[in-house]
Formats: structure tokens, C-alpha cells, sequence
């Protein structure tokens, strides 16, 4: 149990719950924390860990079928069951939140300086003119530039990173007691991930306010927060000091949390093994701001003059932040989209080969994407996803065959075979990731483009997925370009990195020189930001 | 902004000439003719109708004769209304169905507007089951039984209302028509209002506004009902076409003069000038409200911003 010496917000026995038609789903199971002023308190679970409902509960913000129930006291008034009058005169004055989404949290229809004026104006009173001068100050103070001209913007003419400022600026507005920030950098890239979380700590030394941080990430907590809550299926699991956690965790789940960081290396194949893919000179353009009636374009150029070989047995590690290229190039790799270079299969030059030359080669060039939800049709059995290819490739196969072959992948990626005749919204993650990879392999592929595979899934799924990925090239010896934004993984899967940037190769070497000697400063920033938040 | 009002009324002329083009030879493909009457008329009376008319003249010739009559406000003579061209007929009528179809628009827009925000914020309690219910009778139900029913009760059992007519152009006149002229359109704006109100008010930046503290007043219409109008505001412009070029069925019912009634009877007597008449005043309305809303929606939304 928490001491309760200077707890500000004391939560005690707080229970959420969501009514659904399959009957009540208890998503927080009667937990207790104590956040103490000036302190950062991190709030740490897996998806599904009720770590967001209970912020959600205290603070009135459930959806229609969420209940709360326990206490939840702020400075000794109770805040569970209070009339939303009195309850608003808490919400944004002194306890404040920040969002996981920086791009939808803002209202799209007015502009940036309005919007952290408004609880300015409701909870101090005042016109929004009066409010004006406030705001600017708050720009200045998150770090957004030429505030002056900045606070007349839309949320859609800001980048993600700028959006988060805005709205750490609206929760700084009333100085508030409590911060509680949901997942705040889960959505940036990590040079930006750095920024807010340096952001947020300054403001923090600054005015004192406690902050609630819920994350999934035990990276951000290792550095950012002063106690420890990990949450799992609606529990509290264990709750300490930082470095106790860390150092000494008690529960099972916590040590297996800590024990989930991406870890192992592949072993490198042979320099003489044959390559299987290369590109040289490869681009890719677009026309942007066409005027009507053809007036001039722009054209950006997405993937810019790089070069990629890819050996038989190697991974080659793409790394870079959103709008890098690295999807666009290996999109171009696998020829799925127009692009200029010189491009070579095994011994087949594939420059000039359209979608009809393309098919026979499709079979040993597999793609996996990030999104398992997005990526399997819902209307479609697993078994009839996974062998959707063979009807393309052999078409000659017989049901039995078909089925017996999709029996095989299935087992081969860890999934009940008897699961193929069910819906994909049956499976989690990490299960449809698997899905999804069992579709490539059943292919026997050469060469898989892995496009992010392990972003949307939690960490622990996470090293099962790169462990069944690892397994498998051993195996078939297969070759992969690996995608991704997340350093830890790549250093664990790949054996080759390649550090893209506005389409450009910034830096590429063996993955031990790439980590631990840099040369470039975007590498460094990259590696410092990843790994020392 | 100036420049794309410009551009959208070059647009507008192509536009206009393909719905002209179509609908002319339409109308000359359908069988019969404007002097094909249930007892025929005797062969030199027939011939000497085809030739005042010009309609013995080669099809091609007709109809570049009007396209160029049409360019100088000319829209020809009405073939069954012998004392009025069509440009006198449209001209007459308009003012009557642009009134009538005004009061009917607004009644539409803020009735179901209203509506569907209620049964939106109510979301599955009775009152929204109240107001659907209703909004299907309006949407089900055609205007030829409601105008017939309200006219029975307000005008005939109650006596409150004239049963039709435009009198003297006093609002009492209006009320009836304009009600069953509003039905169906009210009904679909509750149901537009209700399906965007209740997206809106589930988007992430409501939540930002509630974690704020906002009070619901403030959440409900400066945040939520802003976005959910979008929807709104795009059915609009076809909606505000159909209602003030009048209703066929509504201004037969209550005897209003208005167009409304032209493009039926037109048709039906295949008075080809009439209804070709009709289609441009149509087409035109269309175009302009199109053109009103995409800037009443760049006004709503700054990111469809036209400048």
C-alpha cells in the first residue's frame, strides 16, 4: 500500500466497468494509487491493462457504457460521483490531460489559439482577446516557433510533434496541479518522442505540477518517472520507486515485462552468399499542388538515388521517421509502384517489368505490412487468406492440397491449424500478425519486405513476433528488408542498417558499427533518442 | 476566392449544355407530340401546327435554332399555353414557389436540425425513438397524403387555416403547403443531423474538450455541432433546388400558381419548350446552390479552404 503522507489525488478501491452485449466487461478491478505533488507517477500496462480507463473513470471521460465506481479523492474532495458542474471545475483548471492522438485531439474547425484559450476563458473568465496574450506566452513556453504567426494555424497546418506541444500548451493554461498525460508520444516519431518528454520534464521543474504518465513503454519510464505503477488485466500487479521496479521487480509479469525488450542477434551470413535483390539508383517521384488546369507542379521526390543489395540469409534493416521513404522504397523494391533505377531479382533484371511480367516472380517476393487489423480482409476466413495466393500461383492444386498446406503454415507460424476456419476479428495482434505471416510464407518465399510488422503490437507480442521471424529465416533461409522506426527491434533482427532521411541514405553499415559508433549526427540523434529517453 | 467562384461558373456552362443537349432530344425520342390529342386533328390542321412551330424542320435544325434562341433568354413559345412563351410562364410562377419553397427550406433546416441534435444527445432513450419514428413517417409518407390530411384537419375540421390558394400572399395561405412541402425534406435532415451528432460528439477532440471542463453547452455547439453540420450543409444545396422550383403534387393540391406544376404538366403534354424551360431553371439552381455551399463549407471547415 501507498503512503498517504502528501498524496493529492488518492485513488482507492476504483472500479471501471463497460456494460456490452456479451454482458460486463471489468476493465479496472478495484485498484488503488496515490499521486503525490510534484511527482511523476507512471501508470504502465499492456493494451487491455485498464491503465487508460482508470484515468478516464476519475476524470468523468468513460464512454456512454463505462461505469465508475471507489473513490477518488483530489486534495480531499471526493471526485467519483460529482455533478459535472462541480466536476468541471476540476477538468482543465487543475487536473489537465494530454492525449495519445495529437492529430485528432484538437478540434480540425478552429484555430490552435482559440483552443487553449477556451479553458482560459471558461475557467478564469475573461473574452478571448483578453486570453490572446496568455496564449502567446504558452506557445512560447512549449517551444513552438514564431508564435505570433503560429496561433492564427489550424491543427491540420501543424506537425504531429507541434500539435502535442499545443496541447501540453492548453494543459499548462490554468496551472494545473495534475498533469495526466495518455501515452503522449506513443503516436511521434522518436527524435520528437525526446523532445516532448525533455519538454514536459523542464515544465515540469519549473511549476512544480504532478504528472501521471501512461505508457506502455518501459524505456520512457526508466527515465522520466519517480514511482512505478504496472497494471495488468485491471490490477495493479506491482507499485514502487523507479529503480526498485527496475532493479528488484517482485512480480512475474513485471520482470517478464522488463525481460520483453527486443533481445538476441542473428548471425550473420556468409559475405560471399549470392545477392537475391539489389537496387541501384532507385527513385521515386511525386507531382504535388497541380494547379487545375495543369499549372506548375512540384515534385517531391519520396525516395531519392539509393542503393540496396540483399543477400541470400541477410536482413537489411531500414531505419527512419515518418516521411523518410523507407515504405515508399520498399514498396518501389518489390516494383508495386512506379520508380527509376536499376533493379535485379537473382539473375533477372526487373527494371522494365510491369504488373503482368511481375506475377511469377510475386510468389518468392512476400510483403508484410504493420497494420494486422487493416491488412486481413474481415469477411474472409483465415484459411482462405493465408491461401488466397496459391489460386494465383498454382492454380492447379487440389482443396485437400490447398487445405494441407495451409494446416502447415500455420503450425509453422504457432497457430491452431484448427483456427483456419475462423474470422480474423477473432484473433488479437499479435495472433493476425501471425496470420499475416503465415499468408507470406506459405508462398516459400525468397525474399519478405517487412513493413513495420511489430509496431501496433505490445512489447511481450512483440519478441515472440521477431523471435518466430528469426526462427523462420533459419529455416527456409529467407532474406528480409526489415522497416521499421523502432531501433530495438532492428538491432535485433537485422545484420545490415540502412538510416534514411527525406529519401536519402544518411548513413548504412553493419548493425554492431551502425549502433555503436555512429558516424552522422541524425544517427546519433536517432540512437540517443531511442535509447537514453 | 474569387477565382474559384469564376472557375466553378466557367464550369458551369458545359454543364449546362450537356443537361440541355441531353434532355432536348429525350424529350424528341419519346413517343408522340405536343399535338397528339386523344381525338387526332384533322392532316392540314396538323401540317400547319408542325410548320408554325418549326417542328417539321430536320431534327439537328431544331435544335440549334434553340440552343441559340436559348443563349438570348428566348426559350421559345409554350405549345399548350398559347397565351404566354415559356420565359413569361417561369417568370410568372417563380416568385410564388421561390416564397413558398423558402419558408419551407427554413422550416426544414432548423426543424431538423434541431430534431436530430435532440435525439443525437438522447441517443436510444425515448425521445430519439420519438424523433426517428416521426422523421420515417416524413420520409414514407407522400406529400399527396399529408397535404390532403392536413388540409382535412386545419382547414376543413378546425377551420384555423384557408385550404388553399395564395389569397392575398398572407402567411396564413402558406402555412399548409409549406408544411407538407417540409415534411420529407425536415425528416432527412433529422436523420443526417442525428447520424453526424452522434459521430461527432464520439471524435477525440470532444473528449479534449470535456477533459477541459467545457461546460456540455459549449462542447455540444461550438465543438460537436460545427463538425456534424458538414453532412448537413452538403445536402442542402440539392435540397434548396428541389424546394423553391416548387412541388408538383403540393402547389396542385393547394392551387398555388407556381412552376412546380410545369414540369409535370409539360411533360405529360409533351410541350417540348415548357419542360426543356424547366430543366435549365432546375439546372441552374443546382448549379448556383452547389456553388453557395462549397463556400458556406470552406467557411466551416479551414481545411477545404478555397483560396
Amino acid at each position: 500500500m501507498a503512503d498517504t503522507t502528501d498524496s493529492i489525488l488518492t485513488v482507492r478501491g476504483l472500479k471501471v466497468d463497460f456494460s456490452t452485449p456479451d454482458g460486463t466487461v471489468e476493465a479496472v478491478k478495484g485498484i488503488d494509487l496515490d499521486v503525490h505533488a510534484g511527482e511523476t507517477l507512471a501508470v504502465v500496462g499492456e493494451s487491455g491493462s485498464g491503465k487508460s480507463q482508470t484515468m478516464m473513470g476519475i476524470m468523468g471521460l468513460l464512454a456512454k457504457n463505462g461505469m465508475v465506481a471507489g473513490s477518488a479523492r483530489y486534495r480531499g474532495q471526493e471526485l467519483i460521483g460529482l455533478p459535472p458542474k462541480a466536476l468541471n471545475e476540476v477538468r482543465g483548471s487543475k487536473i489537465t490531460m494530454i492525449f495519445q492522438e495529437p492529430m485528432t485531439s484538437l478540434d480540425p474547425l478552429y484555430t490552435i489559439g482559440r483552443q487553449i484559450a477556451e479553458p482560459i476563458v471558461h475557467h478564469r473568465g475573461g473574452t478571448f482577446r483578453e486570453a490572446r496574450k496568455r496564449v502567446l506566452e504558452l506557445l512560447e513556453l512549449v517551444g513552438i516557433p514564431e508564435p505570433a504567426r503560429r496561433i492564427d494555424s489550424y491543427p491540420h497546418e501543424l506537425s504531429g510533434g507541434q500539435r502535442q506541444r499545443v496541447m501540453i500548451a492548453m494543459a499548462l493554461a490554468n496551472e494545473p496541479d495534475i498533469l495526466i498525460a495518455d501515452e503522449p508520444t506513443t503516436a511521434l516519431d522518436v527524435t520528437i518522442q525526446a523532445q516532448i518528454l525533455d519538454l514536459l520534464k523542464s515544465l515540469q521543474q519549473r511549476f512544480g505540477m504532478a504528472i501521471v504518465l501512461i505508457t506502455h513503454d518501459l524505456g520512457i519510464v526508466k527515465h522520466f518517472a519517480d514511482r512505478v505503477a504496472v497494471m495488468r488485466r485491471g490490477e495493479v500487479v506491482e507499485q514502487g520507486r523507479t529503480p526498485e521496479i527496475f532493479e528488484r521487480p517482485k512480480s512475474d509479469y513485471t520482470k517478464m515485462l522488463l525481460a520483453a525488450e527486443p533481445s538476441g542477434r542473428k548471425v550473420s551470413p556468409p559475405d560471399h552468399a549470392p545477392i537475391i535483390l539489389e537496387g541501384r539508383d532507385m527513385a521515386v517521384e511525386y507531382a504535388i499542388g497541380k494547379g487545375l488546369f495543369g499549372g506548375s507542379s512540384t515534385v517531391f521526390r519520396a525516395v531519392d538515388g539509393v542503393n540496396l543489395r540483399l543477400r541470400q540469409g541477410q536482413t537489411i534493416g531500414i531505419v527512419g521517421e515518418s516521411g523518410s521513404g523507407k515504405s515508399t522504397l520498399g514498396r518501389a523494391l518489390l516494383r508495386l509502384l512506379p520508380s527509376s533505377g536499376y533493379y535485379r531479382f537473382g539473375t533477372t533484371d526487373i527494371s522494365g517489368f510491369d504488373r503482368s511480367t511481375m506475377r511469377p516472380l510475386r510468389r518468392e517476393l512476400q510483403l508484410v505490412f504493420q497494420d494486422p487489423y487493416g491488412s486481413l480482409s474481415p469477411r474472409l476466413t483465415v484459411g482462405e487468406i493465408i491461401t488466397e495466393g496459391l489460386y494465383v500461383h498454382e492454380p492447379e492444386l487440389s482443396r485437400a492440397e490447398r487445405d494441407r498446406r495451409a494446416i502447415a503454415a500455420l503450425k509453422e507460424v504457432g497457430l491452431d491449424p484448427a483456427s483456419r476456419n475462423r474470422y480474423p476479428h477473432e484473433f488479437s495482434g499479435g495472433q493476425r500478425q501471425r496470420i499475416a505471416i503465415a499468408r507470406a510464407m506459405i508462398l516459400k518465399p525468397k525474399v519478405v519486405i517487412l513493413d513495420e510488422p511489430t509496431s501496433a503490437l505490445d512489447r511481450s507480442v512483440q519478441g515472440q513476433v521477431i523471435e518466430l521471424l528469426r526462427d523462420l529465416q533459419r529455416k527456409h533461409g529467407l532474406s528480409y528488408i526489415f522497416i521499421s522506426h523502432d531501433l530495438s527491434v532492428v538491432k535485433a533482427m537485422s545484420d545490415y542498417v540502412i538510416v534514411m532521411r527525406n529519401g536519402r541514405i544518411v548513413e548504412e553499415g553493419q548493425t554492431d558499427a551502425i549502433f555503436e559508433a555512429p558516424r552522422e549526427p541524425y544517427t546519433k540523434t536517432l540512437i540517443g533518442a531511442a535509447f537514453n529517453v | 476566392m474569387i477565382s474559384f467562384v469564376l472557375r466553378r461558373l466557367a464550369s458551369a456552362v458545359p454543364t449546362l449544355f450537356i443537361v440541355v443537349t441531353i434532355s432536348f432530344f429525350l424529350m424528341r425520342f419519346a413517343p408522340g407530340g405536343p399535338f397528339n390529342l386523344e381525338r387526332p386533328l384533322p392532316p392540314t390542321t396538323m401540317e400547319n401546327l408542325m410548320r408554325t412551330y418549326h417542328l417539321d424542320q430536320p431534327l439537328w435544325r431544331q435544335y440549334v435554332t434553340y440552343l441559340s434562341n436559348a443563349v438570348t433568354g428566348d426559350f421559345g413559345p409554350s405549345y399548350i399555353y398559347h397565351d404566354n412563351n415559356v420565359a413569361q410562364l417561369i417568370g410568372k410562377g417563380l416568385p410564388y414557389s421561390m416564397e413558398l419553397g423558402f419558408y419551407a427550406l427554413i422550416l426544414a433546416v432548423v426543424g431538423g436540425v434541431i430534431a436530430g441534435t435532440i435525439a443525437a444527445l438522447r441517443q436510444n432513450s425515448f425521445l430519439d425513438f420519438a424523433v426517428m419514428s416521426v422523421s420515417t413517417i416524413g420520409v414514407t409518407v407522400p406529400n399527396f397524403v399529408v397535404g390532403p390530411v392536413l388540409t382535412l384537419i386545419f382547414a376543413i375540421m378546425l377551420a384555423w387555416l384557408p385550404a388553399g390558394g395564395w389569397g392575398d400572399g398572407s402567411f396564413r395561405f402558406l402555412v399548409l403547403p409549406m408544411i407538407a412541402l417540409a415534411l420529407p425534406q425536415l425528416a432527412v435532415f433529422a436523420r443526417l443531423t442525428r447520424g453526424s451528432m452522434i459521430e461527432a460528439l464520439n471524435t477525440d477532440h470532444i473528449r479534449t474538450a470535456k477533459a477541459y471542463g467545457l461546460p456540455s453547452r459549449a462542447v455540444v455547439i461550438t465543438h460537436a455541432m460545427r463538425g456534424a453540420m458538414l453532412p448537413v450543409v452538403s445536402y442542402l444545396a440539392p435540397c434548396a433546388a428541389a424546394l423553391l422550383t416548387g412541388s408538383a403534387v403540393v402547389e396542385t393540391i393547394f392551387t398555388i400558381p407556381g412552376v412546380g406544376r410545369y414540369f409535370v404538366l409539360g411533360a405529360i403534354n409533351r410541350d417540348y419548350t415548357l419542360v426543356m424551360g424547366t430543366v435549365i431553371l432546375i439546372a441552374i439552381f443546382v448549379i448556383v446552390f452547389n456553388l453557395l455551399v462549397d463556400i458556406l463549407y470552406g467557411l466551416l471547415d479551414p481545411r477545404v479552404r478555397h483560396d
